[in-house]
């Protein structure tokens, strides 16, 4: 990773074309190559080199990551999965306890723990993607509350409430490490979902998001297409749930809360829909916002949680684009008074 | 009573009507004809309200109603019975009637009507229990003008009663329209079936690509070249 | 011929093709397991499904007829729930107290019609300000991916309802002891409290004024003409924007009574409407999406899958058990049991 921007600093600056193409490759522009960059360097600058801060860039991060998967099937399918905390704690709970009973290794387990995770989403994806999408949302949001109440009950196993000590990835209390190991995941989801929407999937995606007849009509199978990408979601979900359970060292039936869903659905959307990377650059300022009123107004429980919804509704109404839209529409802008 | 002035309007982007002007008078049965796609259902949505004009006027009983919606045209008397029929399929024959009386409040002047058009539509009498949805196509269209004469409007639009109907049917719905007309109302017939519909009505316009490009008493239309060529076949 | 009878279709017809569609086996087959369940457990049984299942009726018409008619498929309506129970706690409670040192028992009879009521004006009201203030403007923008985008809002809504109640008055509970405090009575061997009695009449009396309203007057007729085809009901002179926020005060009125009526059960705290909102979801999805008389028929069937639930497999199971039964429905009837009055139920 670091090779990587090592090189980006002085390759970028003379414009190697062989470096362009590489960067095109990925689907990573100037702009965000330099916020990674910016993101590498972060953990070694004060104020944010104190471990409490690098903590929250740890969850932004992951947030981020999350809010890239969920884009890839709201964003371009038209499909909200609204189990999408359970599925990641599918893969959080199946990597911890393989650690816990069979002594697995993290490391491998972050790997296994997305196998379940995605064959559940497999299953409900085939259940319910050839209807209306809102049959989607509603039956992933009934199996993620089955997974919950399972993941409650059956205490023999997930110790319930009660919580699940799990090993963690790195024998080390300090953040930074695991930083980079999420930043990477996260730079990993993104470049392998846009490799897919670049590929004649995304044709597929796209043509489906707009208008399921026409898609049909030109032979494409929309029940095949919503089910794969579906399953793909559920796939980097548990993926990150693995992280999720080596990075805290405790899982309670809390992480597959419907809230956290919603976190994830907010973020995504304020970043903007269909951008896939509107999620990720939001989840930082959002994640040290949040963090910052969380830590002053400590009589206000929720309050952050007021303005998640309300910036939610807002954007919904008045800028369905969300900060990608903006973005786009500063860069014109900007290009448009160089131009002038 | 209608007078429709420089009517510009269309979908988006996409402009249907050039410059359509028209002129009703009260108690006129006018036809609308021309070929499919010129943009005849289109005009008659504009007067409903059912489209916003880009420009031009449409003046009711000399009120400008050009984006009235469509709610509020059928208040002032304009009623549209559309191609497509919009029944209510899921209620029975006479609950669409009852809804067809929407603006009238008087319960009696409600059931009255029912007993005119039931006497229209006897058909309908006999089925008026039947749900919407699962009447044959003639049924449907019986029951669409029907519940178009329901608010009592001093202006009917029919689009294409004809369309997709036996020849037998056609001339029930044809005979209706007549019937009503007698009655004292004034209508406008959109139709393809051009031969048939100029022999019933007192005057027609030809729309085509948008555009009014003849009028006058239909009987003079039916002599006319140009519509003997291109709807007549002869 | 100038009566409304005529409306009527003869019974002996519409029972039997009732009872023989997938909708009339289900009554059927849910009648009989209440039965065996009620000889097998006790009449308890079916007092409990009776009694909750009324709330759960009221609770899934109104989130069936936003459906129907607007097209939203809100998951903000256990938040009406909550708003409901809030409001009759406000209102009850403080009278509650006044009537400790000042007993007065015609008071002490109608206060809680009086917590009930006013949560159902309230519960309308906020319904209305919902749709002008947020559907609406959405509508006027855009209809693109209306259901998907409105979904979205209602989670916004939720979301921003449920934690400002928190911030205002605390994550505690809230709730009474009791509506009526008199002894229970005495009903099949059972112990019926007043409150729950109540309850039930309270649903049945509101589900046939509701039915009423909906099958024999204009508006009503008006609200289910919206929902099967718009621009027919332009046609006919109905003002669409009326009718939309007639019907989502109506929706969320009936919600915020069952949250106040059942104050006794489920007392007031910020996340109280979860429950009630998976419960509205998963008989709607069960019976058939916007099937509004569907609902409540399916009220009762969740009501008795739920008290079976508890009392065979346990508590903590509520969750699990029906997520398997909706699965198997799916698999068989997508349609849901009584089949869908939306235009469909396939993407199109
Ligand atoms: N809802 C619509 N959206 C976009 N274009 C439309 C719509 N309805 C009609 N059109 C287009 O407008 C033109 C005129 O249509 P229409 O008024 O229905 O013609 P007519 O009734 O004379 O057959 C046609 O080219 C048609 O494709
Ligand atoms: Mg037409």
């Amino acid at each position: 990773m670091e090779n990587n921007a090592q090189a980006a600093l002085s390759d970028g600056a003379t414009g190697n074309g062989r470096f362009t193409a590489l960067l095109n490759a990925t689907g990573i522009s100037p702009t965000g190559l330099t916020m990674i960059i910016i993101l590498l360097v972060l953990p070694f600058i004060p104020p944010f080199n104190q471990e409490h801060i690098l903590r929250w860039l740890v969850s932004a991060a992951l947030l981020g990551a999350q809010a890239i998967a969920f884009d890839f099937t709201t964003g371009y399918i038209n499909v909200v999965n609204f189990g999408f905390a359970a599925f990641l704690g599918v893969g959080a709970y199946t990597s911890g306890l393989l650690a816990v009973n069979l002594g697995l290794s993290p490391w491998v387990g972050i790997f296994v723990g997305a196998i379940p995770a995605a064959l559940i989403g497999f299953l409900t994806g085939l259940l319910t993607l050839r209807l209306r999408g809102i049959f989607a949302a509603v039956m992933a949001w009934f199996v993620g509350l089955a997974l919950l109440g399972l993941t409650r009950n059956l205490v023999d196993l997930t110790r319930g409430p009660m919580g699940l000590s799990t090993p963690t990835l790195l024998n080390t209390s300090s953040n930074r490490p695991y930083f980079y190991i999420i930043l990477a995941m996260m730079l990993i989801t993104y470049i392998v979902l846009r490799k897919i929407i670049g590929s004649r999937y995304g044709l597929a995606f796209r043509a489906i998001g707009q208008n399921m007849d026409a898609a049909r009509a030109s032979g494409i199978n929309p029940t095949y297409y919503r089910v794969f990408n579906f399953t793909v979601q559920c796939l980097f979900a548990g993926w990150l749930g693995g992280f999720y359970a080596h990075y805290f060292g405790i899982l309670t039936p809390q992480l597959m809360l419907t809230a956290r869903t919603v976190e994830v659905l907010a973020i995504a959307y304020i970043g903007g829909r269909g951008s896939l990377w509107g999620g990720a650059a939001v989840a930082f300022p959002f994640i040290f916002l949040i963090e910052a009123l969380r830590s002053n107004l400590t009589e206000l429980p929720g309050l952050h949680l007021v303005i998640y919804g309300l910036l939610l509704v807002l954007v919904m109404i008045f800028y369905p684009g969300g900060f990608a839209a903006f973005y786009k529409r500063a860069v014109a802008w900007v290009k448009g008074l160089r131009d002038r | 009573m209608l007078e429709v002035k420089n009517l510009n309007a269309g979908y988006g982007f996409l402009q249907v009507l050039w410059d359509v002007s028209l002129k009703i008078e009260k108690g006129e049965f006018i036809a609308l004809v021309g070929p499919n796609g010129a943009g005849k259902s289109t005009t008659l949505k504009s007067i409903a309200g059912l489209v916003t004009p880009k420009s031009g006027d449409i003046l009711f009983k000399g009120e400008a109603i050009g984006g009235t919606p469509a709610n509020l045209t059928c208040r002032m008397g304009i009623s549209f019975v559309s191609e497509s029929l919009n029944l209510f399929t899921n209620m029975s024959i006479y609950e669409n009637l009852l809804l067809g009386a929407y603006t009238i409040e008087d319960k009696q002047e409600q059931l009255d009507t029912i007993d005119f058009v039931f006497n229209l539509f006897p058909r309908l009498k006999s089925r008026r229990n039947q749900l919407a949805g699962t009447l044959s196509g003639g049924e449907r269209k019986m029951l669409a003008i029907a519940r178009g004469i329901m608010s009592k409007p001093s202006l009917l639009m029919v689009d294409e009663p004809s369309l997709g109907l036996a020849p037998k049917l056609t001339l029930n719905v044809f005979d209706a329209l007549e019937t009503l007309r007698q009655g004292g109302m004034t209508i406008l017939l959109v139709e393809q079936n051009v031969n048939t519909t100029l022999h019933i009505t007192d005057r027609g316009y030809v729309l085509e690509q948008g555009q009014i490009v003849l009028e006058g008493p239909s009987k003079e239309l039916l002599e006319n070249d140009h519509v003997k060529k291109a709807f007549l076949g002869i | 011929m100038k009566d409304e009878a005529l409306l009527k279709e003869p019974f002996p017809v519409v029972f039997r093709r009732w009872m023989t569609s997938a909708g009339g086996i289900t009554i059927l087959l849910t009648i009989v397991v209440a039965i065996i369940a009620a000889i097998d457990a006790g009449p308890f049984i079916i007092v409990n499904t009776v009694v909750t299942g009324g709330m759960w009726a009221l609770l899934s018409l109104g989130l069936s007829l936003v459906f129907g008619v607007m097209n939203i498929p809100n998951f903000a309506h256990g938040e009406f729930f909550l708003i409901g129970s809030l409001t009759a706690y406000f209102t009850f409670n403080p009278l509650r107290l006044y009537l400790k040192e000042n007993p007065s028992p015609f008071l002490s009879a109608i206060a809680p019609l009086l917590g009930i009521f006013l949560a159902f004006f309230v519960g309308a009201l906020l319904g209305v300000i919902l749709e002008k203030l947020i559907f609406s403007p959405l509508r006027k923008r855009s209809r693109d991916q209306w259901v998907m985008n409105s979904f979205l809002l209602t989670v916004g809504i939720s979301v921003v309802i449920i934690n400002s109640v928190q911030l205002t008055w605390g994550a505690n509970f809230k709730g009474i002891p009791n509506y009526w405090n008199v002894d229970p009575l005495d009903f099949l061997g059972v112990n019926l409290s007043v409150d729950r009695l109540a309850a039930f009449l309270l649903a049945v009396v509101t589900l046939i004024v509701f039915w009423y309203f909906m099958r024999r007057t204009q508006t009503g007729r008006a609200v289910r003409a919206v929902a099967q085809d718009e621009t027919g009901a332009l046609m006919v002179g109905i003002n669409l924007n009326y009718i939309l926020s007639l019907t989502m005060a109506l929706s969320a009125g009936l919600a915020a009574m069952a949250g106040a009526s059942l104050l006794f059960i489920f007392p007031a705290y910020p996340t109280a409407g979860l429950k009630p909102l998976y419960v509205a979801w998963y008989v709607v999805i069960l019976v058939g999406l916007g099937n509004v008389s569907a609902a409540v028929v399916g009220g009762f069937i969740v009501a008795l899958l739920q008290t079976l639930t508890s009392f065979y497999v346990g508590t903590g199971w509520e969750d699990v058990i029906p997520t398997a039964v909706i699965i198997i429905m799916l698999i068989f009837k997508p349609s849901g049991l009584f089949g869908s009055e939306v235009k469909g139920i396939q993407e199109r």
